[in-house]
């Protein structure tokens, strides 16, 4: 009879010291020799953490006197249960080779929490999870997964005594459900609470698995007349594939400007889809046009900014999202800080132009800013907000206004220009312009890095300078590099290799 | 008071003769202190001994009881010297740290505690920060144990042992009038298990019965020529055998016959239960630990007795010796061992072993096979353990190849709410506008300041050292550099070979003081500067008072989460024309002690129906760009991302999460960055006073209007 061994993959603070603790106490309840090692140290901050417990699975008082030696650390392939805490913290224990796929049984939470650098990545630096949730089927034998934090949240506790629950479900102990419940009421500790955690996870042990969280995540605009009105000329204009884009762009210009921008939007996308058309693609051009251009559109002003604040549904949507009770008063602090060029950008160009030439000759676009913390709940902050936002009709005659509109064409010009060499050069062409967005700083970056991208790649790209293949790849390079060192000089090395290989 | 409350802990320490202690190694081996009649006790904080000195401060009133004398020593020197009571008085006494760094610092007083010797028996309990999951330089304590004649025990990790070691340990050190180190490295300090408990011993001299009277004046105790030349001789002449002698008679060291009796494994007492389970793995032992090769178990592994060895060895072909770490001290003892005894048996260890790392069980399996291949011995089949090693290997590649892209790191970090955090993303965005600077890194929590997103420091050089290595700095880069300590290291070390060095030698430099009020790392215990009330009757002293009086003239206090001020001083500091030292306090409490706090407070006050407000930051979702620039500029654990819910946009936007404590970093910095208008912080006023409901009824009201009156 070998020991019974489990292996926890936890983070810092999720409580794993505890759920060792309840397993732990319930094998020495019930009369079983077990032991439990820990590395706790710096890594209960927040750290990747491991918890290591071996039972042995014939009671003391059948062993006549002798004690089992049990290891303080787990063995590769050699670990009955994996328990995590976390999706990618079950990876990385199975990853390590401690799981069997002959042997292991996998119980673990499939809820995701981000490490640093998936975090920080500019675009989307998230993990494929996809190929976690393969990972975890090729490496254990069976498994028990299902978003235990959900769970967990839905009935005050710690994703822990979910797990403790699903461990007593699966049958992998010689321990009785009652032994852990008893556990539970001892420690005294939120006692209510964990017992029905252990009862969510001892239910989908035994098969019923609560429902997944509804994926849907996303938030369109509510449908308006004037949207409708648009919708016969997206129908007919453009391709199937892009319609949904489309009839959410147009929603969002209606509320960001007008009708009538919405149509300039369509009548901009019309000679994409013709181009398209033209060059035998299925409308993915299209679309993906349809979605850039209206968040080009709809750049990011002060006036946007006030528009969203003010939005009723936003302090609906806070009231959600802090937990605040129906009644109780909650107070707003904005945090704003526009710059010298926020607020040139609403001036006509004759005047913005003169001021933001010194504001750049002296630095002021790096420095002058009024830093303010405007409390959008109360009326005076909300008053300020409310009569930017009804600038909008202004915003035509703004500096930024023209900026924008010079840049879209460029822009929209440069994707037709290589729609004509290559539909997938179009794309990729179209796709740069994911990387202008936000504001001040992130702002300036993105659109230097595509002014660079466009003058070092697209140019000679679309002079015919390059082969095709080559000119693919040296956009793909340089927009990853944009996106993977945001703060360093990254794309501009980058640019200076591709110039180096490239053949005119 | 320590991070974690230790009541259950103490009422274990209070089991008497015949009960079953439950628990962890660490706090097993501070039962057996008071087991043991001792009548001093001290310490620096550590990962993995905190917990001996935290449980102990909790106990006072069974210290008070036991007549034991309690000091929470600022560094480990201070612990080693205060064995010094043991040299003059036939007392008992025992001191902890985190080794082998706290060895390094106490070093100097454990020479001369060792020259002279003890009469009453002194325990130094190490917790050998070594392989998975350490947190310091990687080196053996044993050498200390060697060059300054100091017995070094590391018992087979289980409790019973473990605790046996500790009584043990003071009779050997009184029998050879030498300190004993007891080593425990971190998993045993940690493993859970159980013994049988004695009564607790008040020792004959303590607190309760003082001896009146100071010991006579004795030259030869004092670590001073010529008595320190006896000393030597009397190491090596007197207390080495009386040493050896009682490590054979008592049978501290262990011996397993097993069946494949022409070979042998020689093995240090920690590392047996990880040889057991790679022996069992290989089908040479069965869970009971009867292991088929011979077994001799170092649980002293210095001094060896040279006898004992060489009886294990004498029949057998071939020996191999299980040493973790380098240098292989024991190996070369037991090799010159094998040779003054004329014996030919074979010696393997380093080369069948690994030179370095950890020796876990898959190692120790390996490095079996290995020797079973070489040692070939009679009657034995070794390819089978071979093959059996080859599949682990193979198993342990394949499951690498389950996912393509290497998983992202999940290193430790600054907690929610740090107030350490801030001062990076202050110098980060100081450093955008001035350059790069040399940072002096230091231990600490801030160390994680050294990890992304912050990656900053070019050199840690021990336990606030971080002033005293920038000294050659500033003159070779001609750049003026920044250190960062905290308020554990400036007390620890910081103080003296840092600030007094460089005011001593008028450098010039920037110092940031992190001053949180505890040592957090090792799990917020107190230090002099420490503000939070506790039972103890501390002295609270004063960083910012204790500079200015030692001559630091160019000395700010900045609030930590003040981040725009914060980068103004920083570059106020790093660019200053005036030479000199220049230190940064940054203030702001540590948040895992304040929440502690405030919670209980906040419950306490909600339940008497007070003004309760509860801060939550957050981000709007549709303004943020998911550029995640603010994320680069904290890494705070609450602050995260989540699908974008806009239909337009895929890229994931950043999202503040329940567990946020409302420290205000995200508001500060994207003030201090400029980042972009998408934070909020909202206010949830908890049992409003009536001005509140009045107030909030009319906002709503107006707000409500304005929009009417638009929508119309």
């Amino acid at each position: 009879m070998k020991p019974i061994t489990i292996l926890i993959g936890a983070m810092g603070g999720e409580g794993g010291g505890v759920l060792t603790d309840w397993l732990v106490e319930a094998a020495g309840a019930e009369g079983y020799a077990v032991q439990s090692t820990s590395v706790p140290g710096v890594a209960q901050r927040t750290g990747a953490t491991n918890y290591y417990i071996e039972i042995y699975p014939t009671p003391l008082a059948q062993l006549n006197g002798q004690r089992p030696i049990l290891a303080l650390a787990p063995s590769v392939g050699d670990v009955d249960l994996v328990v995590a805490t976390e999706l990618m913290e079950a990876v990385r224990v199975v990853t390590r080779g401690y799981a069997d796929p002959a042997r292991t049984l996998l119980i673990a939470s499939t809820h995701r929490v981000f490490a640093v650098a998936e975090k920080t990545a500019p675009g989307d630096g998230r993990y494929d999870e996809a190929a976690l949730a393969q990972a975890l089927e090729a490496g254990t034998k069976t498994r028990i997964l299902f978003d235990m934090e959900q769970a967990a949240k839905s009935v005050g506790c710690l994703v822990n005594s979910v797990l403790l629950g699903a461990i007593a479900g699966s049958g992998i102990l010689p321990l009785t459900p009652a032994t852990f419940e008893a556990g539970i009421k001892a420690a005294g500790k939120a006692v209510t609470s964990n017992l029905k955690g252990f009862e969510i996870g001892l239910a989908a042990a035994r098969g019923q698995t609560p429902a997944p969280a509804l994926p849907d995540h996303k938030r369109p605009l509510p449908p308006s007349d004037a949207a409708e009105r648009l919708w016969p000329r997206i129908r007919a204009e453009l391709p199937e594939a892009a319609w949904p884009m489309a009839g959410e762009g147009v929603k969002r210009l209606i509320a960001y400007q007008d009708r009538r921008y919405a149509g300039l939007y369509l009548d901009r996308l019309g000679p994409i889809a013709a181009a398209e058309r033209n060059a035998g693609g299925k409308g993915n051009l299209t679309r993906s046009v349809a979605r850039l251009l209206a968040v080009r559109m709809a750049f990011e002003d002060v006036i946007r900014v006030a528009q969203l604040k003010t939005d009723p549904e936003r302090l609906a949507r806070i009231r959600r999202e802090v937990g605040a009770a129906p009644g109780q008063p909650l107070v707003v602090k904005d945090f704003l800080k526009p710059g010298v060029e926020e607020i040139c950008s609403l001036l006509p160009s004759i005047l913005a132009r003169p001021i933001l030439a010194l504001a750049h000759r002296r630095g002021w676009t790096q420095t002058l800013y009024w830093g303010r913390e405007v409390a959008s709940t109360g009326i005076g902050g909300h008053l300020g907000l409310w009569l930017m936002a009804r600038l909008r009709p202004w915003r035509r005659f703004s500096h930024r206004w023209g900026e924008e509109q010079g840049e879209i064409t460029l822009w929209l010009d440069s994707i037709l220009a290589a729609a004509a060499i290559s539909p997938l050069l179009a794309l990729e062409t179209a796709e740069c312009a994911r990387m202008i967005k936000g504001y001040g700083d992130t702002w300036r970056r993105g659109s230097g890095n595509f002014r660079r991208i466009r003058d070092a790649v697209l140019a000679p790209t679309l002079a015919g300078r390059w082969p095709l293949a080559f000119a693919l790849d040296a956009l793909a390079n340089a927009r990853a590099a944009a996106a993977a060192d945001p703060d360093g000089d990254g794309l501009i090395r980058t640019l200076e290799a591709i110039t180096a290989k490239s053949p005119g | 008071m320590a991070e974690r409350s230790f009541q259950h802990e103490i009422n274990s320490l209070r089991l008497g003769a015949g009960e079953v202690f439950r628990g962890e190694g660490i706090l097993a081996v501070t039962k057996a202190l008071l087991q043991s009649g001792i009548s001093y006790v001290g310490g620096y904080q550590g990962a993995p001994v905190s917990h001996l000195m935290d449980v102990l401060i909790d106990a006072e009133d069974l210290l008070a009881e036991l007549g034991i004398h309690i000091e929470a020593c600022t560094n480990e020197a201070a612990a080693a010297a205060m064995l010094g009571a043991s040299i003059a008085y036939p007392i008992r006494g025992a001191v902890t740290w985190k080794s082998v760094v706290g060895t390094n610092v106490a070093s100097d007083a454990l020479s001369n505690l060792a020259s002279p010797g003890v009469k009453g028996g002194a325990l130094i309990i190490i917790g050998e920060d070594y392989g998975d999951g350490a947190s310091v330089i990687q080196e053996r304590s044993h050498a200390f144990a060697m060059k300054s004649s100091l017995w070094l025990l590391d018992p087979r990790p289980d409790l019973p042992s473990i605790t046996a070691m500790v009584e043990t340990g003071f009779e050997l050190s009184e029998a050879s009038n030498t300190p004993v180190i007891l080593e425990l490295r971190i998993k045993a300090c940690h493993v859970t298990g159980q013994f049988e408990t004695k009564d607790n011993r008040k020792a004959a001299i303590s607190r309760l019965a003082p001896t009146g009277a100071p010991a006579a004046f004795d030259y030869g105790t004092l670590s001073h020529p010529p008595s320190t030349f006896t000393h030597e001789i009397a190491k090596v002449e007197d207390r080495l055998p009386a040493a050896r002698r009682f490590i054979r008679e008592h049978h501290l060291n262990e011996v397993f016959e097993g069946d494949m009796a022409d070979i042998g494994i020689i093995v240090q007492g920690g590392l047996f239960n990880s040889l057991q389970r790679a022996l069992l793995r290989l089908g040479l032992s069965d869970p009971f630990g009867a292991s088929r090769i011979p077994l001799y178990c170092l649980n002293v592994t210095y001094p060896l007795i040279p006898e004992e060895v060489a009886e294990f060895c004498a029949s057998k072909r071939a020996i191999l010796m299980v040493e973790e770490g380098t240098p292989d001290y024991i190996e070369q003892a037991v090799g010159q061992v094998l040779r003054k005894a004329g014996l030919s048996t074979a010696l393997f260890g380093k080369g069948c072993l690994p030179q370095a790392g950890e020796y876990t069980s898959d190692v120790l399996a390996a490095g079996l096979a290995a020797f079973l291949a070489e040692a070939r011995p009679e009657g034995f089949d070794a390819a089978p353990a071979t093959a059996l090693v080859a599949q682990v290997e193979a198993h342990r590649t394949q499951a690498a190849t389950l996912i393509e892209a290497a998983l992202p790191g999940r290193q430790p970090g600054f907690c929610t709410g740090c107030p350490e955090r801030p001062v990076f993303s202050a110098l980060k965005l100081a450093q955008k506008e001035i350059g790069p600077t040399h940072i002096s890194a230091d231990i600490g929590c801030h160390s994680f300041g050294t990890l992304p997103p912050f990656n900053m420091g070019n050199t840690i050089l021990g336990f606030g050292m971080s002033l005293a290595s920038a000294a050659a700095i500033s003159s070779n880069t001609g750049k003026r550099p920044v250190s960062i300590m905290g308020d554990g290291g400036f007390w620890h070390n910081g103080i003296i070979s840092g600030v007094a060095g460089t005011l001593f030698n008028k450098g010039d430099g920037v110092l940031v003081i992190l001053q949180n009020g505890y040592t957090s790392a090792t799990g917020q215990q107190f230090m002099p500067s420490t503000l939070a009330e506790g039972h103890r009757a501390e002295q609270p002293m004063n960083i910012e008072r204790t500079l200015r009086s030692m001559g630091v003239t160019w000395l700010k206090t900045v609030r930590s989460y003040s981040v725009g001020t914060m980068k103004k001083v920083l570059q106020e500091a790093i660019g200053s024309a005036e030479k000199g030292l220049k230190v940064i306090i940054a203030d702001g409490e540590c948040q895992l002690a304040r929440q502690r706090r405030v919670k209980s407070e906040d419950a306490a006050r909600l339940k008497a129906g007070g003004r309760v407000v509860r801060v939550r930051y957050g981000v709007d979702d549709e303004i943020c760009s998911g550029d995640h620039s603010c994320i680069r500029l904290s890494g705070c654990p609450s602050l995260t991302i989540k699908p974008n819910p806009d239909p337009l946009r895929d890229e994931p936007v950043a999202a503040v999460i329940q567990s946020c404590v409302g420290c205000g970093l995200c508001g500060e910095v994207a003030h201090a960055a400029v980042l972009c208008p998408s934070f909020w912080r909202a206010e949830i006023i908890q049992n409003p006073s009536r001005f509140d409901l009045w107030r909030d009824r009319w906002n709503k009201r107006a707000i409500g209007w304005l929009h009417g009156r638009a929508a119309s």
